[in-house]
This record gives C-alpha cells, structure tokens and sequence, in this order.
C-alpha cells in the first residue's frame, strides 16, 4: 500500500492530477479544488491509502502539481 | 469637463486595505479564494472576509472591486459564482472579470463588471463589444499614451455607454510590477513548473538570471544584464499629467503581493500627485520628492512602461528589490495606554533604540511610521535601548493590539536607488 497525501486547502484547481490520476482525483464542482478520493481528513491534510498500482500515476500527479501539495510516500 | 481621476489601490489583506485607506485611495481591489491573479498568495482573502472588507470600504467612503480574472474551467464554475452572488450580497461595487463566463453571472446577478487587463482591451471596437457587460474597462499595460487617448475620444464621439447608460470609463495601470508577456498571457511558468500565470500561480520565472549558451559550440553568450526577461516597474508619476490627460478616468496601482507599507507609501505618492495636478501645483520639486519616498519601498527600478512609446529593453538588474530601506521584525504589540499614547511592545528580535525609525503594521490601523523619541524599558525607567525579551514603551498615535507587529526600518544594502529611465518628454513612436 501507498500513502497520498493532499493539503487540499492550498489547491489552485489547475486540473492536473485529476487529467493524470483520473481514477484517484476527481475536480470537485462544489469548489473548484481538486479531491482526493477515498481521502480523510486530519488537520487539513487529505490522506488516502491506495493500491501499488496506482503508485506510478499518482508520483506524476504528485510531480506536475504547480503547488506541490501532493505527496506519495 | 470630466470628474478627478479614481485612484485605486491593491489590498492583499486587512493590513493593506488599511495601508490603502490610509494612503487616500478611492476605491481597492482584492482576491478571493484561487480565482484570481494572485491565487498563489497564502494571504488571499476567503469568501468569509467578504461582508467584512465589504463594510470597511464603505464606513471609509471607499469602492470595492473583486478579481475574478483567471482562466475558468468547468470545475470552477460554482465556486465563481458564489463569489459574485456574495459580491452582490455584500455590497461590493463590482467584479473584475477577463473570462465571459464571468462576466455574464456577475450581469445575470446585477453586479457591475469591470473588464479586467487580462481581456487585452487595445482598441475603441473592442470596447464597444464589451460594453454591453461593463462600465469600467482597464486597457492593456502595451499602449501607448496616444493610442489611450485615441480610444477615450472615440468613446465620447461615438457615444459608447455601459449597462449603466453613462461613457464607459477606461482604467490604466499607472504603478507597479509589469510583465514580459502582453498582460499575463505568459506561458514560461507553465512550462517549467506547470503552474499557469493565467490562473495566478506564476513562479516568475523571469525575475531570475539566464545565460545564453551556442547549443552547437558550448560558447555562452555575454549579456550586459543576466536578468534578461525582467522589466523595471511601471512608474507614471513623473508624467502623470499627460496621463490624466488622455482621458482615462480610473488610475489603479499594482501590487496585492506586496507588503502594507508599499501599499500605503506608493498610494500616498499617487494621492498626492492627482491632487496636486487638480489644483495646479504639480511641480518637479514635489515629484523628485515622490520618486525618492518610492524608492524607499519594493522596487525593481522603474520605467515609463509601454505609454512612452520607448523602445524594449528597459530590465532590471538584480533579482529582486531596488528599495533603499528594508523593514526587520522586531516585536509584537503588547498593550496601548490610550490617555498617555504609548504604545508598549515585546521585544522579539533584535532590539530597538532611541532615534531609531520604526513601523507598527496592523490589520485594524495599517501602517504607522515613527521616530522612538523616548522609551521606557521594562519597569526600569526611562533607556536608550531595549533589547529581546523586554517591554518596551513609546508614543504612538494609534493604539495598539497584540496582533499588530513593530519593524524596524533599516537602509538596506541597495546603497544607491536604481537608476529610473523615464522620460516624460518622449515621443511616442508608435
């Protein structure tokens, strides 16, 4: 397992990780900002275990985010 | 004969909205939330703030204007339009859109539109095409003195009203950061770090140092300057008359991003200039006066933009500011003797003395300079110095809360201000 964390406040909705990690970000209409699905939250971090074959998609989702509040451990 | 020009004043947060009221503006813009050109910014006001600012503006006499102005996706959509219909709840006089979407929710939910730089306004035809969703159009930062008069005469001559059914007035950019793209419209920082100008998120990369190297030989090239993609800040005062002139009705400053006490120092010159060019004591004397209290903050040198009709190539040389003086944090506000005046502190950082010039910024005051004529450290009495961890009391005309910082204003290691290039008596070629 994978751990994806988002600091969702800071999020500028580029549209980014939802165009590279379609399966895992999804824009929120409600918002505009981008969310991180099957995420809960603690203390404004977004925190999302996933399955190893979704690692790869993610760290470039992680990688393109203009803001850097992705991170894949 | 049309009415005084409008100066209008940037406030990144509550502390510039008072920096910019202190200064003597007529009207401030701000952002919301990431739908605006500074979306990057940590101290961009929520939609909580808006009632708030909403009711500052007008307990000041002051207008209040929202930027809307990024590029809007789908995904944006609700969030934009809970921006305006707050707007029109608040009562903020209006929305700064570029995108058409914008423009047309803020119509639909009667909030006036202002047509933001990043439209690229350049012509009277485009003026009239936006002037069934505005009143207000700001031009693009690339004309030319002439070329704004041109379009301010055909809007009388032809007649060319807003939604309101009054001349629709045209703003100009008269201070502040410019851009090495036309208005924004730069892709440099998405390419690099896929971080869109057009949606506030800029990393400027043309404020930093480039080399150029020969790909076939290794040969780098020699530059005059390395910051080769990076303007001087727009300066119009030194001209501010002929701007004034060319019919534009609303003079706005640039600057959301920048500290309360630019803010309010840069708002204070442009006060005073349009004020002295109404009453017709305008003088050379007064605006070298201006120049240099500018030089004192934020500034990468500055130029007469694109009005002057120059040639290109007017770039700074150094990465971030020319300014002569710099602020150091010094402490925090502790308590204000309100019959007495003096404003005590805690010492932080550093330390204060006697004759030492200083600045208190507040968000409920704005900026206060002053000079420490006398001081009481602690329960010691009356000393030259106080250093960290005391209290340390002064005189001070407005009170003070705990949330209000004390710096210090130091020179700062620019010796010499940068050397300015405007010619106000240029001709514009183009």
């Amino acid at each position: 397992m994978v751990t994806v964390i988002h600091q969702r406040k800071k999020c500028i909705g580029c549209n980014y990780c939802a165009e590279i990690a379609p399966d895992r970000w999804r824009m929120s209409k409600k918002d505009g900002k981008s969310t991180l699905i099957g995420a809960i939250e603690k203390k404004e971090f977004w925190i999302a275990r996933i399955p190893s074959h979704e690692l790869s998609e993610n760290l470039e989702a992680a990688k393109a985010c203009p803001v850097n509040i992705i991170k894949v451990n | 004969m049309k009415g005084k020009v409008e100066l209008m004043a940037p406030a990144g947060n509550f502390e510039s909205l008072m920096a910019a009221i202190q200064g003597g503006a007529d009207s401030v813009y701000f952002g919301i939330e990431q739908l605006n050109m500074r979306a990057r910014a940590t101290m961009n006001f929520t939609l909580e703030d808006l009632p708030e600012i909403a009711r500052i503006c007008k307990e000041n006499g002051i207008k209040s204007y929202i930027t809307l102005n990024t590029i809007i996706y789908d995904h944006d959509i609700t969030l934009m339009r809970n921006i305006v219909e707050e707007a029109a709840r608040s009562g903020i006089d209006a929305v700064i859109a570029a995108d058409h979407a914008v423009m047309q929710i803020a119509k639909k939910n009667k909030v006036a539109v202002h047509i933001s730089t990043q439209a690229n306004v350049t012509n009277s035809e485009t003026v009239e095409f936006y002037s069934s969703f505005a009143d207000v159009m700001v031009l693009s930062r690339e004309l030319s003195l002439q070329q704004m008069k041109n379009i301010c005469n055909t809007i009388e001559k032809e007649n060319i009203t807003g939604p309101s059914g009054n001349l629709v007035k045209i703003e100009v950019f008269a201070h502040g950061a410019l851009c090495m793209a036309v208005s924004g419209k730069c892709y440099l920082s998405l390419h690099t770090t896929n971080a869109s100008a057009n949606r506030g998120a800029c990393v400027q990369n043309c404020r930093r140092k480039y080399k150029v190297v020969d790909i076939e030989d290794g040969h780098e090239l020699e530059l005059d300057n390395e910051y080769i993609m990076s303007p001087k800040d727009l300066c119009t005062l030194p001209f501010i008359d002929r701007l004034i002139e060319t019919g534009i009705s609303i003079l706005k400053l640039e600057g959301r991003g920048r500290a309360p006490e630019y803010v309010k120092t840069v708002t204070t010159c442009y006060r005073e200039a349009i004020d002295s060019y109404y009453n017709g004591t305008l003088n050379q004397e007064k605006t070298a006066d201006w120049m240099a209290r500018m030089d004192e903050v934020y500034n990468r040198g500055f130029w007469g933009g694109y009005y002057l009709g120059q040639e290109l190539g007017e770039w700074t040389d150094a990465s971030g500011s020319k300014a002569t003086t710099k602020k150091i944090y010094i402490g925090k506000g502790n308590n204000y003797f309100s019959k007495s005046g003096i404003a005590e502190f805690l010492i932080e950082a550093y330390g204060v003395s006697k004759g030492d010039r200083v600045m208190v910024i507040s968000n409920k005051s704005g900026v206060t300079e002053t000079v420490i004529t006398s001081m009481h450290v602690n329960e010691e009495g009356e000393k030259d110095t106080a250093v960290k961890g005391d209290y340390c009391a002064f005189p001070l005309d407005v009170p003070v809360r705990t949330s209000d910082k004390l710096y210090k204003i130091v020179e700062s290691e620019n010796a010499a201000p940068a050397v300015n290039t405007i010619n106000p008596n240029a001709i514009a070629s183009w």
